[in-house]
């Protein structure tokens, strides 16, 4: 039962991320990296972290994708130039291929399959516990760099109002 | 022979709805042998003994099976999508002293759903030549089909729950985000100008009400320490967390009303203007499905979700069951969230937009405070 809910995930994280980068129409595009996303959480609903899944959803799907829809909805399909083909393309697809051999070679090569996963899922308290505690100082960082972000946009949408 | 042609093609259509009932039926019935096969044979003599039958439905209804799709599922959520749209025509009939509904079923048109139902299944589904087609048909089924997934963590009673998550708070907030998404879909292969300007609209909207709704649902969440919705409603059996969060709870309501896109914040899909937003060039059941099931379900889910999070779910005084509680404080919910239309005039977009950055975010945040210093402050209930 696993295998086939992972098989037909990673058909469809895959298939719908080559179509995100293949689309002749760019919403098309920006929905299908939306339904990658959603493949994604998949996966990790698919390990027991159904919380990690859930933010998942809600930011990368809710918040992601939907800012990246509402970019390409405003412009129109015409206006959209074709990137060049050829020789692009096929040092594209080597590169990706080579990346993917070395990462899975790596993963493979690592002592992650002898890792042997504590039955018990993790409840979500902990990760609380743990990102308020031990990581703080990440945790506190993330939130100013996001604030300064945040703050940035609105200073320069001033700017260009006045 | 015109005539001839015309019959034919009927009884073809006739036979392949007969053909697909069996199918569908078939499976429904092998769906229902599979959940409750291994703990409960099917039997041939049932169909003769009725004690035995009755026994096979009980054993049936407590099956995720019957769950899904019939109690606190698919059934009763589109059950309840149908008496709250005719609930609200004769609401807002009475308050604007107009009859509303009156003929169909004699009395007071209690039959107008079914009507209507009728209605948009028989007229002929316009696609227009221009849109796109695989987003035009998708946009409405997904609509529903999003709709419907966050009924699954919404417990009626402890019972009857479809999937017991520990994290039902997020599951509901993950499922509310695809909202635009299908929105926009909508609104983008209308290919048009009035479904464009009502996608955008309902884009700047949703995500902008979604971060107060989200905020005003932690007050609650942080006084229960869990965001499992079962806990949450356990925790408050000596006091509703609307006494507790009264802000929030309000601030829940507010919310809840930008994000069903009712008037007072129905700009999306503003009649006068816009002509119904990004629904224009819909028609026919496809309009039906988003305008008539998934916009109901959506209202469902929102007021049970206040029900759950701030009246107290299931409880109540005793010799009403829980299922009673729970279906009547949602449909006193349903019907505070109806009230507005009939009442209020349209807000315009920067005011919105405005209110939700500047006052509904501060207010959400109010009660979150709170909550946090009272819990801290060794509160505990």
């Amino acid at each position: 039962m696993v295998d086939v809910a992972f098989a037909v995930l990673a058909v469809i994280t895959v298939i719908s991320a080559i179509l995100a980068l293949e689309a002749k129409e760019v919403v098309y595009g920006a929905i299908a990296l939306a339904l990658s996303f959603v493949g994604i959480a998949g996966f990790f609903a698919l390990l027991d972290a159904v919380f990690l899944a859930m933010f998942q959803l809600t930011v990368y799907v809710g918040a992601i994708a939907v800012l990246i829809l509402f970019t390409v909805m405003l412009v129109r399909r015409e206006q959209w130039l074709k990137a060049k083909e050829g020789v692009h393309r096929a040092a594209g697809v080597l590169v990706a291929i080579v990346v993917a051999l070395g990462l899975g070679y790596l993963v493979y090569a690592s002592t992650i399959a002898t890792v042997i996963p504590s039955v018990e899922q993790a409840p979500f308290t902990l990760i609380g516990a743990q990102i308020l505690t031990e990581y703080w100082l990440a945790f506190i960082t993330l939130a100013l760099v996001l604030a300064s972000a945040v703050i940035g946009a609105v200073v320069l949408a001033k700017l260009e109002r006045d | 022979m015109p005539i001839i042609r015309t019959l034919t093609s009927f009884l073809i259509r006739i036979v392949a709805l007969i053909i697909v009932i069996l199918v569908l039926g078939l499976i429904a019935i092998l769906a229902a042998y599979y959940f409750i096969g291994p703990s409960f044979p099917l039997t041939p003599s049932m169909l003769i003994n009725p004690q035995e039958a009755i026994a096979f439905t009980f054993a049936l209804m407590d099956t995720d099976f019957f769950r899904i799709v019939v109690f606190p599922g698919f059934t009763f959520v589109a059950l309840y999508a149908a008496i709250a749209g005719l609930w609200e025509r004769k609401l807002l009939a009475k308050i604007q002293l107009r009859v509303g509904p009156l003929y169909a079923g004699k009395f007071e048109g209690i039959l107008q759903p079914i009507a209507d139902v009728l209605k948009l299944l028989f007229k002929e589904l316009v696609i227009p030549r221009v849109v796109d087609r695989f987003f035009f048909i998708a946009a409405p089924l997904l609509t529903v089909t999003i709709a419907t997934a966050a009924i699954a963590v919404i417990p009626v009673t402890e019972r009857w729950v479809i999937a017991r998550s520990d994290v039902g708070v997020l599951v509901i907030f993950a499922v509310l985000g695809f909202f635009p998404i299908t929105a926009l879909m909508a609104a983008w292969s209308s290919n048009s100008r009035y479904p464009m300007l009502g996608g955008l609209r309902a884009l700047h909207q949703m995500v902008a009400y979604e971060i107060p709704l989200i905020l005003s649902v932690l007050a609650p969440v942080v006084f229960a320490g869990s965001l499992n919705l079962i806990d949450i409603v356990e925790k408050q059996s000596s006091i509703w967390f609307a006494l507790l969060a009264p802000i929030s709870a309000l601030t829940f309501y507010i919310c809840s009303l930008a994000e069903l896109e009712r008037i007072p914040f129905d700009l999306p899909e503003a009649e006068p203007e816009l002509v119904s937003g990004w629904l224009t060039e819909y028609g026919g059941m496809n309009f039906g499905l988003i305008l008539g099931i998934a916009v109901y379900i959506k209202l469902y889910v929102l007021s049970a979700l206040f029900t759950t999070l701030f009246l107290g779910g299931w409880l109540g005084p005793q010799p009403l069951p829980p299922e009673f509680w729970f279906i009547f404080k949602t449909f006193i919910v349903t019907t505070f969230l109806l009230i507005p239309r009939g009442v209020f005039p349209r807000l315009r977009i920067d005011l919105l937009l405005r209110q939700s950055w500047a006052v509904y975010f501060i207010l959400a945040l109010i009660n979150l405070v709170v909550a946090a210093a009272a819990v801290l402050g060794g509160f505990k209930l």
